[in-house]
Order: C-alpha cells, then structure tokens, then sequence
C-alpha cells in the first residue's frame, strides 16, 4: 500500500505540474511581444585605443549568424579600424523591436541611436523608413563597391537599404523522372494533374515556400502592381486563386496532405514520395550540397516566378558611426565576403555574377535568380486563414 | 487552535507574547516558509496565467467584453470540427493507452518468464525518447516510403494505408508517448498487491476471472483512475507529433491553438481556445482529485 500513497502524493504533484505546463501554453498569449530588444548596448562606441565598434543588429535563422559571425572575424582580421559588435535577435523573438527603437528614437527628437547597422526587413521597415525616414541614403561615394551590384536592385529599395543577399523560392525537381520542368504557372498545373500524386507543397502557414506556391496562384490573374497592394478589398479577387486551388488538391501527394514547414516537402522530395515541389533556394542548395536531397535533383525558377527577397543592410541616419559601418558594409559587398554568403548559407549574392568567383560561377549556373517580392502585409494571414478553411479542409 | 492561547481567561495565564514564540509556532512559521516557493511558483506559472488567458479570452478586439471568441470556437466549423476530433482522438487514445498498460502491467506482475524480464527491462525507453525524435521516427517506420511499406511490398502491390498525415499515425503516436508511463503506474500499484490475498482466494475456490474481478481490479482501480488521468491530459494537449504527422484539418486542438496565435495573431480566439482546454483538464482532474479526498476520508 505504501507505494501506492507514494504514487499518489507524486500524482497530485504531477497533476499540478502538467497543470502548469497546460496553462503556461495559455499564458503565451499575454506574455508575447515583451521580448524587445534589451540586449542594448550602452557603450557601442569608441573603444578607446583609436578604433570604432559599431552596433549590428540583426536577426534570423542559425544559418545567418554562423554567417556574420565569420564575416566579422574575416573583416576584423583585414583591418583594425573598426570593431563589429554584432546583436543577434533569434528570429521570432522580438526582432521587431530594434526597428520600433531607431522609429521610437528619431520621433522623440533624439539625434543618436545605438544602433549603428541594422538588418532591415524587407516590406515593414522601408514602409516605415518612408514615413519617418530612419535609414541614410546610400550612395557610391560612400560605398564604391556598390558600383559591382546591378542598380535595379538600389532602386526597388530606394537607395535606403543595400540588398547584400537574396533568396527565392523554386521549383526544386527529380530529373531522374522529369525531364522536362514546367516552364509557366500554367504548365506546372498541367503537369500536376498528369502526375497525380507526384507533387507537394507544404501548409502556407508554416513556411515560405507553401506559402509562395500559394500567393503566385492567388495573384496569378491579377494585375502586376496587385502584389504591393495591402488593400483588403483585393481579397475578393482571390476566389478563382482558392478555386483553383481546391482543383488541385486531389492530385497532390496523397489526395491532398501539406506537410508542415518547409523541411516537410523536401524531405518527401529526398525519399521520393513525390517528384517535384517549391522550395527556398538556399535550402535546397545547402541539402544538395550534404548529400541530403539525391544528386538527380534540380532546380528551376517559373514564369512568373515565385516569391524570394533580399536581406537588407541599413543604417539609420541617427548612427554615430556611419563612416565605419559604410566600410564594412563595402568589405559585405566584396567578391570575397560574398563568396561567403553563397558557400555559407546559399544565398543569392547581392552583387552581380561576373565580379564572383570562376568556380562558384560554374557551379551556380544553372540557377537562375529572379524572384518577385509581395509586399502584402496582413493579407497574407488572411489568405492562410483561408486556406486553411477552404484548402485543407475541404 | 492558536486562537484558544490567545484567549486571556484561559487558567494558564500566559501572555500572547511567549506562545508566538513557542515552539510549535515556530514549526509552522517554518513550514509556512518552505510552501511559500511552490505557493509562488503555483501563483506565477498556473493563476495568474489562468486568469490573464480567461480576461484575454472574454476580450474582443477593441477591447471590450465580448463572448464571441467562445462563440467562434464552437460555430466556426473547422474550429469545432478541430475540437470533435480532437475529443474524439483522446477518447480512443486513452482507452487503448489503458487497455494496452493494464495488460502489459498485469503480464508483468504474474508472468515470471523471459519474455516478461526483457519487457520490463525495455518498455519504458520510450519515455527517454525526445517527441521530435519519435515522431520522425515515425515518419521513417509508417510513411509512404518507410520501412513498413516496403516491407510490405515483398507481399503485395496494393498500395501502402496512409498512416502519417492520418489519425491513424496520430493514435500511434499516442501509443507510444502514453503507453510506458501508464505501464509504470499500473504495475507499481499491481506489485502492491500481496501475494498472500491471491493465493488465500485460491484457497477458499476463486477462478481466475474472480480474483481478477474481486481482487486485482479493485486493488488497481485507483492507479487506473490516476493513469487515466494523465494520459487524457498529456494526448489532449500534446503538439510535437500532430504537427509533423497530424493531418491538415482537421487539427488537433494544439495545433490549432498555436495557429491562431501565432500565424493569425488572434489571441482572443488563441485564449479561448487554452481555457477550453484547461476546463477539460479539470474537469478530468476534479474526477482525480474527488476520489482521492474519498479515499481520505
């Protein structure tokens, strides 16, 4: 009998603690946003013995601070002028905030900020650049290596921000049992319904690239401009988008299964459940390069193409060590760091193929690197939201 | 009781001062002190956010008292679909958790054989296995393309049943999640039992379905009651497997909890969807606690 009142006393403890497990799950709910940036630094300045350190705030992925971990070390080891002090915001917990402290900053009429480059996020933080004007414009004089980038790319940013990298999403594919790759939205379609069952992409809602597939066929009718319009009545517009949708279902991989994340499709891709799917580019490469997906894989971009972005390098006009951080912008966009960025993370470089490297040339080439940027805002919930509804449970 | 030491016309005649001080008072003020961090850690991490998740859910989005994220739980139809099967999914879980862990337990508290050491040697590995790990583990052993599959395939053309991606693949989860912690509570309480009482009912002429119906069944009801408990808790609100392997919708009500809050931002709807939860949880832990008071008593 002992050892059942021992049970006992350890089940109402054990009661209590998976009680509290339930509720800390509930508790999340007014416990998120609190985690702002208070990693700041007071003393991001001059350190004494002639150089400067500059404050890099950033966020993202492992991946990309492993990335600027090394490129610190590499442009420290170049020069000793200026120090990097990186602050690495995981992402999802709070990156937001370093962009509402520079806002906050410059609004309340102070003339400095301790952040002296910033990773800007894409749509948001030029939306709000545009408002208050946060971030330096950016020009050769201050950056030559500039000159090495293709000037579209300056101009969809508006000289506010440097696009030092890009990713887009792809039609990741099997040679072995496709030879030849859809070339059009249309035709992928095609292919999808003479293949039932051999494609997937996974639930929009749990990463990009489901999401891509997702958003190019909801705006696959609509207007070009459509996809920098945050106007809700637009989703009115998307009913052909979900119909669609809905068509295909019963020819994805089983009738209809979207794994979650990103990482779920590619997986049936490497164990050859299913041919084809849209993927992030620098996954796909870094899995192929491990010996991860079968080396028969290939990629591909469609017409009109799917999803992608840049990462964005800004400085905000409050800084006070602009000239440092210009420079180590300059060692980012150098063929040397940027061959970095392609053999660390497979990214996209920001600058243009021909200053790259011959051997990374030769075994990128095949890849092509355009990608549309939809700047949607909440839609994008929104559309999860429907498909969720619509899509998945149908 | 410290009242009556208080009282002055008591015969003794002590003041107040020297019984604050006794002995006794200080035992209590020491005991008081040591319930104090579990008191705060109970405050901290169960009441306050109990109660934040009950006003977050009661609030609309301006703000202002609404009943209309309960009303949404339970008339949007996936929501409430998501919740049928989530119900559903825990009712057969739980009853197969239990089914499996008594036999497994009462295998193991009367088989003396080889086969019943090397079970209780191993059947609680799971429990050490991380759910992410399980889970694609999982994925590697049912999926399409996975080791019962093509195992299979030496058998028959017929194309493989969809496990993952299925509630079948989700009741399997379950097995394996709940299964060795149920196991362990059952056969701690049937090793309880005394040998004595089995082998006396023999005596006086009791089969073997009697003295399972007489004996063993009431001596381990109260440990099936508490291993009841947890597994409907630990399936109702497990997360790791039904995302990777649940099906798309509908959704476990984990999943679908975090989706509302964290790819729809609605944590209104997020929060009704938590106290619901947690009115099922005690609902089962009042049945939990109700019969251990008895016991008590």
């Amino acid at each position: 009998m002992r050892i059942i009142s021992g049970f006992k006393q350890k089940g109402k403890l054990l009661l209590l603690t998976s009680l509290a497990a339930f509720t800390l799950l509930a508790g999340c709910s007014s416990n998120a946003g609190n985690g702002d940036g208070s990693a700041s630094s007071k003393d991001a300045s001059a350190t004494g013995n002639g150089s400067t350190e500059i404050a890099f705030y950033f966020s993202g992925s492992q991946n990309v601070q492993e990335l600027w971990g090394h490129l610190k070390e590499m442009y420290e080891k170049k020069q000793d002028k200026v120090k990097v002090k990186l602050v690495y915001i995981p992402s999802g917990q709070g990156e937001q905030a370093t962009m509402n402290r520079i806002v906050a900053a410059k609004r309340a009429g102070k003339d400095t900020v301790d952040v002296d480059l910033y990773e800007a996020n894409g749509g948001p933080d030029l939306i709000a650049d545009k408002k208050d004007s946060v971030f330096e414009a950016l020009n050769e004089q201050q950056i030559p290596n500039l000159s090495l980038m293709n000037p579209a790319n300056m101009e969809d940013v508006g000289h506010k921000a440097v696009p030092y990298r890009s990713s887009s999403v792809l039609l990741a594919y099997n040679s072995a049992k496709v030879s030849a790759p859809p070339k059009t939205l249309d035709e992928l379609y095609d292919w999808i319904h003479q293949h039932p069952g051999r494609f997937a992409y996974n639930d929009p809602s749990t990463g990009g690239s489901g999401s891509s597939f997702v958003m190019t066929t909801l705006y696959k009718s609509l207007p070009e401009e459509a996809i920098h319009s945050q106007d809700e009545s637009i989703v009115q517009q998307w009913d052909p988008g979900f119909a669609k949708l809905k068509e295909l279902s019963k020819d994805m991989y089983q009738q209809g299964v979207y794994p979650k994340k990103n990482q779920g499709t590619l997986d049936l891709l490497a164990n050859g459940e299913v041919d084809m799917i849209p993927a992030w580019s620098d996954m796909a490469l870094e899995q192929l390069n491990k010996k991860l997906l079968p080396d028969t894989t290939k990629l591909a971009q469609i017409e009109p193409a799917f999803t992608g972005g840049p990462g964005l390098l800004a400085v905000p006009t409050m800084s006070q060590h602009k000239e440092a951080a210009y420079d180590f912008i300059n060692f980012v966009l150098s063929p040397e760091a940027q061959a970095e960025v392609v053999n660390q993370i497979y990214g996209f470089p920001g600058i243009e193929w021909t200053h790259m490297p011959e051997e990374l040339k030769k075994k990128f080439d095949n890849v092509s690197v355009d990608y549309r940027s939809f700047n949607i805002g909440e839609l994008g919930a929104i559309a999860n939201k429907r498909w969720q509804s619509e899509v998945a449970s149908q | 009781m410290n009242g009556q030491s208080v009282t002055p016309s008591l015969p003794t005649g002590k003041s107040l001062k020297p019984s604050m001080f006794s002995r006794g008072a200080r035992r209590s003020a020491l005991g008081l002190v040591m319930v104090l961090p579990s008191f705060f850690l109970l405050l901290f991490m169960i009441v306050v956010p109990i109660f934040t998740s009950i006003q977050e859910s009661l609030k609309g989005n301006d703000g202002n008292f609404t009943w209309d994220n309960y009303k949404y739980l339970f008339t949007d139809p996936a929501m409430s679909s998501s919740i049928k099967y989530t119900i559903h999914l825990t009712v057969v879980s739980s009853i197969m958790v239990l089914v499996i862990a008594y036999l497994l337990a009462v295998f193991l508290r009367f088989s003396t054989g080889r086969l019943a050491k090397w079970i209780e040697r191993l059947y609680y590995i799971p429990m050490f296995i991380p759910s992410v790990i399980a889970t694609y583990g999982m994925i590697n052993m049912y999926g399409n393309h996975g080791w019962l599959a093509r195992i299979m395939l030496l058998f028959t053309n017929e194309p493989f049943m969809r496990i993952i991606y299925d509630y079948k693949g989700l009741l399997l989860a379950n097995l394996w999640f709940n299964i060795p912690f149920a196991t362990m509570l059952l056969s701690s309480a049937l090793s309880s039992i005394p040998n004595s009482a089995i082998e006396g009912a023999k005596d006086v002429g009791a089969g073997k379905i009697q003295i399972f119906i007489r004996i063993i069944l009431p001596l381990s009801f109260k440990s099936m009651l508490v291993a009841a408990t947890f597994v409907v808790m630990g399936v109702i609100g497990s997360f790791t497997a039904p995302f990777l392997i649940g099906p798309n919708a509908p959704q476990v009500l984990g999943v679908a909890m975090q989706q509302q809050f964290s790819v729809y931002f609605e944590t209104g709807i997020a929060s009704a969807c938590a106290v619901f939860m947690f009115a099922i949880c005690s609902l089962v832990g009042y049945f939990y606690i109700r019969s251990m008071m008895k016991e008590e008593r």
